[in-house]
């Protein structure tokens, strides 16, 4: 309860004005908390197992990776009037959980930094020249029976920035541009990123297939 | 190698070759640039269609192999933590007092008192 004295007679203009003035605003304005909470639900809700699956990829353990798509719906609900409808909400999610996960989930986490000159050595000719001078198709056949565990285990294994890259753009599909905005980098460093972490995968799927007696015939001529 | 617009250089093709497969390249004019050269020269297609097909089965790998389902007992804990944040908003009722106030002369004294009283509601959420 606060008084104002005035001396100006606008005030009586402005006591005039009924209730229902804030009609006049944007659509989102006048939503309801109910209704924004409904719209909360239908849009954002069905993106539960999409989060929670590149969770398990960023923290690599259940307990965490339900503790941070739990923090991401939290934090996407309270800040929902922020986003825009019409733009994409599964990107915006993602933003949220990448930045929750960096800020809270890695901090105890002591990893080397990359150092940005560094990143800017992996060139595109490096991943195509390693394919093309091999022979593929025996390597994919290989690749192709690898089960689902030591996928994981081997995109679990590459460097985080590596890995969070791979997974936004290969399994995701996000574009260059959406995950430079979802990690907070520029796209050139999330394009070389990609084709670093790309690499590591592959040879270490490659390596674990040897290991698991995949490489039946010595076939990488 | 030709020097017009439409036709670029090999290195130039392998180095940006990525571009070309994650349908990252800035415009569809490049996309016609790389289709011409890839028409005009065996080694780079076969070197891209090697690449592309590298890429797409490491892609169906990942996809294959990294697609969960949000346990049940995660999908309750959201839903309840979305009822819990939602009645923490609270929809809190505010009166302003607005009062006028004209005061005419000294001791024969005229005064107007104009007392207005608004109520308006402000959402509220308690955030810690």
């Amino acid at each position: 309860m606060c008084g104002v004295m005035e001396k100006n007679e606008d005030s009586l203009a402005v006591a005039r004005r009924d209730s229902h003035s804030d009609l006049a605003v944007v659509d989102l304005a006048k939503e309801s908390p109910a209704q924004k909470k409904a719209r909360f639900e239908r849009d954002a809700l069905q993106y539960t197992s999409q989060l929670y699956s590149a969770a398990l990829r960023y923290t690599k353990n259940s307990h965490d990776a339900q503790d941070l798509v739990q923090d991401t719906y939290a934090k996407a609900f309270v800040a929902f009037h922020q986003f825009q409808p019409g733009t994409n909400l599964k990107a915006w999610l993602y933003r949220i959980l990448t930045t929750t996960f960096i800020n809270t989930y890695r901090k105890d986490q002591r990893r080397p930094q990359i150092a940005a000159g560094e990143l800017e050595d992996w060139q595109i000719h490096d991943a195509a020249s390693h394919t093309s001078d091999q022979g593929r198709s025996a390597e994919d056949e290989v690749l192709d029976n690898i089960p689902d565990g030591d996928v994981k285990t081997a995109l679990a294994g590459i460097p985080e920035e590596f890995r969070m890259a791979v997974y936004l753009a290969d399994v995701e599909g996000f574009s260059y541009k959406e995950i430079a905005e979802i990690v907070g980098v520029p796209p050139g460093t999330v394009m070389s990123r990609l084709h670093r972490g790309r690499k590591l995968l592959r040879e270490s799927l490659g390596q674990y297939a040897k290991e698991r007696g995949f490489n039946k015939s010595g076939d990488a001529k | 190698m030709s020097t017009d617009m439409n036709h670029i250089a090999c290195p130039q093709v392998q180095e940006n070759l990525i571009l070309f497969i994650d349908h990252e390249l800035a415009s569809p004019t490049d996309y016609q640039v790389f289709e011409i050269h890839f028409q005009e020269c065996q080694p780079c297609t076969q070197i891209m269609e090697v690449e592309r097909a590298a890429i797409s089965m490491m892609q169906e790998l990942l996809r294959r192999s990294c697609i969960e389902s949000a346990p049940e007992e995660l999908n309750e804990r959201i839903q309840e933590q979305i009822d819990v944040l939602s009645a923490q908003t609270q929809v809190e009722f505010f009166s302003q007092t607005t009062v006028t106030e004209i005061t005419f002369g000294e001791g024969d004294s005229f005064q107007i008192t104009h007392e207005v009283t608004q109520q308006y509601t402000q959402e509220f959420r308690d955030d810690t």
